[in-house]
């Protein structure tokens, strides 16, 4: 059942995509596949919802042999445990909604049909990425799902910023992967296999891996990461998910938002169990800095988007840094209400921008077909500005909002609720949960640790949670709030259709606490072990011996082998953290009050700022001039990628190309002249004697085939049939000598 | 006896083109058509019929030839040798079909030399005895020469002469190393040229082959030979050459097959017939026991980098192939399971995958009379399903999972890690700067605005479809179960592990 539930949900997807495929090779399309492949999504949606009875409560991946050689075999398949049942609800969820708004989004657009099939194709790929059970399939889907942002961010080929933001993405990506394949082949040397569960699978043998090769496995730890870092975004190759933006706004949401940049969180859970003290640290690290710098790059950006791109790779880091400091349970959780409120607020802002092209299309054409025009539109408005790549789009610049939450009332209150969600307001949205877990499993780990790197990441995190809530608002205020800045957009106007508010009003609801549900119950998610992760020496709770002792007592009693696996699960691997979203603990409570005074404080500057100006943000940028240029100008990563690495690239490949042109060329000229030049001289002694019948002969048959041969014949070719020839009677030669 | 109908069919072929009129161009193409497609019903069969579980040599002839040197008529398939076949098989059809509309002069000839061509081919995949394998080499050579150089691009003649000197120079040391190792065969009389009597002798305690400095200069003559022809850097620079000038579907025989050729030749008879040699060069050891891993990954980083620097699109791809078959010489030096299997898939894949793009630059460059990648821009809108098919060809080529070029690359660099890790990390750099230089491609060629100079470029037609659809369908298909190519070698991979080992 499980088998075929999961192959179902993958078939189906790819099903819709192939049909496309196959009528493509004629340069036609199926006019119903928006139809086709929101259908077949739903399907995967229903199956999704089906899977969680069927989940095992000691979970064995279901394989075939994908590649069998004589020695080793990879295998493929698929693993079903809660959280896998939980990423493909929210994949499929989230998937089936941004189906339905781009029906309404794209409407018209000459490819919309293609629009649809990379949207399963997507979906296929990012679904086999979560139910893969072993690395190779992980990275397959890994791959494949680069490749449909590559296509979809890269949908509107036309614009150059487009095409040269989804290469940009898919290299980006790719270094990334060439760190986790280098991971994978540290991995497989090791363990001749692949596979993550099951007795022969990577997890089990790691778990005897023996101290001396602590620094060995934190290499390959942090190498698996280097994928994770590329496609979610951290630090230091986030720089193309901004870009990202130049897709269309549901691909934004889809897949730059909630699915495939979570797809990094998800891979970094899934290592966990071969995760060191050294490389979780720097996961945790990488995640801190990420939702630091990200958060403060996304303060002063005026387009809309991007505002949210550099949101999600703050939040990216969040869910890293949650994994990296032991709380598995908080990172994912977060990850899902993340893949929620996010979703909303990029579907909301497609919404908004949906608006100010309508807005263009009243204006310059008659109603019907406005659409299409809106497209078209864009396009020339991009060819116009967007020289520059930093030039914001009319339609998506916050600095021609405002007012807006009369005119379409939907998207401002469901926008609104995914703000509040992300900014933490307590209590009845989902982030203010999962983002507390998160602080809550930073400060347990520093406490219980007594760990000043922790104690430093939660003060991190803390802050960027402030700047989250103070830029989220920012961005509500200038939409939404105050007068029109500009009159004649803001007139045109209006609420979006149905297909598109409707997926809204639905991801609405999911931002309150109601997917939080499947995290409550406390059995439901368990973090798997970490066998190689031990508190270090200073800490004050649990040292090992002790850790040991009450194991043995506890087994000696016969208690069963899972008490004493949770009850050492809870001291080595701060499951104190796990337990934060519960509400228990003084780490958690510290962190809940903390982080609802840091939510407060940045949502109310962000009011004194932008709703009540009391103060300027203008005043305020020119007092902190050099910071302010820090963050407009993104930590100046770009200029370094561009300007340093790209250039350097560029330049061997030239330099290498001309080395092979001039030198390696040209000694085989040289060579070639000089060798020509003796065999001429050779050819003048034993020509006439030896093979002038036979090269002539051979000659003259050439001539009557080829008719036109004699045009090369430059007295060449005879040279290198004599060689030829002349090899042969050399063996003879020999041959009769012997 | 079925594989000699195989390797001689196209040569009749030949005789019948040969006594048709030069007006009747349509049949002249139709019979060799048929000349081609007899091969390929007959490699389908062979596929069939092809016996997966051992590792020894299947449907063999060995009838005395030239009896005064002990040399046979020696033929047969293994797990390796198949898969070529099979390659060189589909192909031949498929250069046919390409060569439908563009060959503008002389097709008479054109067609009888490409049949001559298919025969060498063919015969090379299964010669068993020495000497024929390197008369079938040679055999190769000709043709060739004359279609690049009658029916290449403006250089086409510096081009040939360039090819034809390097492979000569090349085959001239392996004639020397094949000559030494027949005169250490055995005593006078008993001399033999049959391959795999040589294995063995080679492995015997005692014989005259078994003799490590003895292996070492053999190793070395056959390796410049194949060398030349794989080609491994310095030995490279006809490639390039070649393939700027050649006709769309001699390029696609050039990289599919005769590259091939070359690493064929290290597996059959570098590594099987001198593995005292092969340790010597990829042991792990100092600098000559690192050498021949080190020559992949420059092979890899080199051809990746000078491919980047390209403005020709087909000076690009031959320059990727140089960077892809790195791969295959990485994944034989590794002489473990996933390295060879890897090597090898990398081959059979490349093929497909090298033959799609060169086909690809072909039904551009007959619209558009040039290949200057910067001369485009936007193609994507007016010719979607051309854009459709290259794209998956780059994708494929660049080793995106899902698609064959992945498995093979992968599995070679799994295999090579195990021996050669530093070596291995760097050439993943080729996995980066693959990716650049074919997006980077696929955007100055396909996205941005239209270049106005192409607004009615007309779309790939169904003839040109045809060539690519097989192509197309092999790569997604080994892409998604490469068992189905494993299958075929995999007894002969471990049984080849097993010579290297022993020794």
């Amino acid at each position: 059942m499980v088998v075929f539930l999961i192959s179902l949900i993958l078939l189906c997807p790819l099903a819709a995509f192939t049909v496309f495929g196959l009528l493509g090779l004629g340069n036609r399309s199926f006019q119903r596949q928006d139809y086709l492949s929101t259908a077949a999504m739903l399907i995967a949606l229903v199956c999704s919802f089906l899977l969680l009875g069927e989940i095992a409560p000691d979970p064995e991946p279901h394989t075939v042999n994908w590649i069998s050689l004589g020695g080793v075999t990879f295998s493929m398949g698929f693993y079903l445990d809660s959280v896998t049942a939980i990423m493909l609800i929210v994949v499929t969820l989230v998937s089936s909604l941004v189906h339905i708004f781009s029906m309404g989004y794209m409407h018209g657009d000459p490819r919309y049909p293609r629009f649809f099939a990379y949207l399963s194709l997507f979906s296929f790929s990012m679904l086999f990425l979560v139910v893969s059970d072993n690395l190779l399939g992980i990275y397959i889907g890994w791959e494949l799902v680069g490749l449909c942002s590559y296509l979809l961010i890269g949908f509107w080929f036309e614009k150059n910023s487009a095409a040269d933001a989804c290469k940009k993405a898919f290299l980006t990506t790719r270094v990334g992967d060439v760190g986790m394949f280098i991971g994978m082949m540290m991995l497989f040397t090791k363990f001749k296999t692949l596979s993550l569960y099951g007795e022969g699978g990577i997890f089990a043998l790691v778990a005897s891996l023996n101290t001396g090769d602590m620094v060995w496995l934190s290499i390959a730890g942090v190498l698996i990461f280097c994928g994770a870092i590329g496609k979610s975004a951290q630090v230091p190759l986030h720089t193309w998910l901004p870009d990202a933006m130049e897709g269309p706004t549901p691909v934004s949401a889809l897949i730059h938002a909630a699915t495939m940049v979570a797809a990094g969180v998800y891979l970094t859970a899934r290592m966990f169990p071969i995760l060191t003290e050294t490389s979780s640290l720097v996961i945790a690290y990488i995640g801190g800095i990420t939702a630091l710098i990200a958060a403060t790059i996304a303060i002063v950006r005026f387009d809309i988007k991007r505002v949210l791109a550099y949101s999600t790779i703050s939040q990216l880091g969040y869910m890293m840094l949650g994994i990296g400091a032991g709380s598995y349970v908080a990172g994912l959780f977060h990850l899902t209400t993340h893949a929620f409120f996010k979703a909303l607020l990029f579907l909301g802002s497609g919404s908004v921008i949906h608006a100010f092209h309508a807005m263009h299309a009243h204006a310059h054409d008659d109603e019907n077909d406005h659409a299409h025009d809106t497209h078209g539109h864009e396009h020339d408005d991009h060819a116009l500005v967007h020289d520059h790549g930093s030039e914001i789009p009319p339609d998506q610049d916050m600095r021609n909002m405002g007012g807006l939450r009369h005119k379409m009332p939907i998207t401002f209150v469901t926008m609104l609720i995914a703000t509040l969600s992300i900014s933490g307001v307590p209590f009845v949205f989902s982030g203010f949960w999962s983002k507390d877990a998160i602080l809550g499993g930073v400060l347990g780990r520093a406490m219980e640790w007594n760990s000043v790197h922790h104690y430093l990441l939660f003060g991190i995190a803390l802050c960027a949670a402030g700047i989250t809530a103070f830029y989220m608002f920012r961005l509500i205020f200038m939409t939404f709030f105050g007068e029109p800045r500009n009159q004649e957009m803001h007139d045109m106007a209006h609420e979006s259709p149905k297909s598109m508010t409707v997926p809204l009003l639905i991801l609405a609801v999911l931002s309150l606490p109601v997917v939080n549900i499947l995290w409550f119950n406390e059995n439901y998610v368990q973090p798997p072990e970490q066998p190689h992760l031990h508190a270090p020496q200073h800490a004050y709770a649990s040292p090992d011996s002790k850790m040991d002792e009450a194991r043995g007592t506890l087994s000696l009693f016969g208690v069963s082998e899972a008490v004493a696996a949770e009850e050492s699960g809870h001291d080595t691997h701060g499951a104190h953290a796990d337990d934060g979203h519960h509400g228990h603990g003084p780490a958690h409570t510290i962190a809940m009050v903390l982080s609802i005074c840091a939510a407060g404080l940045g949502i109310f500057l962000s009011w004194l700022f932008y709703h009540k100006r009391t103060l300027s943000a203008e005043s305020v940028a020119t007092t902190f001039r050099p910071l302010y240029n820090l963050f407009w100008h993104k930590y100046y990563f770009d200029e370094f990628y561009d300007g340093v690495l790209v250039a350097l690239t560029v330049w061997k490949a030239r330099l290498f190309a001309q080395f092979d042109g001039t030198v390696v060329d040209g000694i085989v000229n040289g060579v070639g002249k000089v060798t020509r030049d003796f065999l001429a001289v050779f050819i003048g002694v034993f020509d006439n004697r030896v093979v002038d019948g036979a090269v002539n002969r051979v000659a003259e048959v050439t001539w009557a085939i080829g008719g036109r041969v004699r045009r090369i014949q430059t007295g060449a070719i005879q040279t290198y049939l004599f060689v030829v020839i002349a090899g042969i009677v050399l063996l003879i030669l020999i041959f009769r000598a012997l | 006896m079925l594989l000699s109908l195989m390797i001689f069919i196209p040569l009749l072929g030949m005789i019948a083109v040969l006594l048709l009129p030069r007006e009747s161009e349509e049949l002249i193409k139709r019979v060799t058509l048929l000349f081609t497609l007899i091969p390929l019903a007959l490699a389908v069969a062979l596929f069939i019929s092809y016996d997966r579980s051992t590792a020894g040599t299947q449907y063999v002839v060995n009838v005395p030839w030239i009896q005064a040197f002990n040399i046979q008529y020696h033929i047969g398939i293994d797990g390796l040798s198949v898969t070529l076949l099979l390659l060189t098989a589909l192909l031949g059809p498929i250069c046919v079909i390409a060569s439908w509309r563009n060959i503008e002069k002389g097709i008479k000839a054109y067609m009888a030399l490409f049949l001559l061509l298919e025969t060498g081919m063919l015969g090379f995949f299964v010669a068993l005895d020495l000497f024929l394998f390197y008369v079938f080499f040679e055999l190769t050579l000709l043709p060739m020469y004359f279609l690049i150089g009658i029916w290449g691009g403006p250089r086409r003649e510096y081009a040939a002469i360039k090819f034809f000197l390097y492979t000569l120079f090349g085959s001239v040391l392996m004639l020397v190393a094949m000559i030494a190792v027949y005169l250490n065969s055995g005593a006078p009389g008993a001399r033999t040229f049959d391959i795999p009597t040589l294995i063995t002798l080679a492995s015997t305690e005692g014989h005259a082959l078994h003799n490590l400095n003895f292996q070492i200069w053999v190793f070395l003559g056959f390796f410049v030979g194949f060398a030349v022809k794989v080609p491994i850097f310095p030995f490279h620079t006809w490639l390039p050459d070649a393939h700027v000038e050649a006709p769309t579907a001699i390029s696609v025989i050039l990289a599919g097959i005769l590259l091939k050729m070359g690493t064929y030749g290290l597996v059959r008879v570098n590594m099987a017939m001198f593995p005292q040699g092969l340790d010597f060069f990829c042991n792990g050891m100092g600098f000559w026991g690192n050498s021949l891993a080190l020559l992949g990954f420059i092979n890899i980083v080199y051809g990746s980098f000078c491919a980047l620097a390209q403005t020709d699109f087909k000076k690009l791809v031959a320059y990727s192939s140089i960077g892809h078959m790195g791969f295959v010489i990485l994944g034989l030096s590794a002489r473990n399971d996933s390295g060879i299997t890897g090597a090898i898939l990398q081959m059979f894949n490349h093929g497909v995958i090298s033959a799609m793009l060169f086909l690809l630059v072909g039904v551009l460059y007959d619209r558009a009379h040039h290949r200057e990648i910067n001369g485009f821009g936007g193609l994507g809108t007016k010719m979607p399903v051309y854009t459709g098919i290259t794209t998956l060809a780059f994708m494929a080529s660049l080793g995106l999972p899902g698609l064959s070029g992945f498995v093979g690359e992968a599995l070679s660099l799994l295999g090579a890690y195990d021996k050669f890790k530093l070596l291995t990390i760097l050439s993943t750099i080729g996995i980066v700067v693959g990716a650049a230089y074919f997006l980077w491609t696929l955007q100055r060629v396909f996205l941005g605005t239209l270049n106005p100079k192409y607004e009615d470029l007309p779309e790939i037609n169904g003839r040109e479809i045809l060539t690519l659809v097989p192509l197309g369908i092999l790569t997604i298909v080994l892409g998604v179960w490469p068992n189905f190519a494993i299958d075929m070698f995999r007894e002969s991979v471990t049984s080849l592990i097993g010579v290297l080992q022993v020794n």
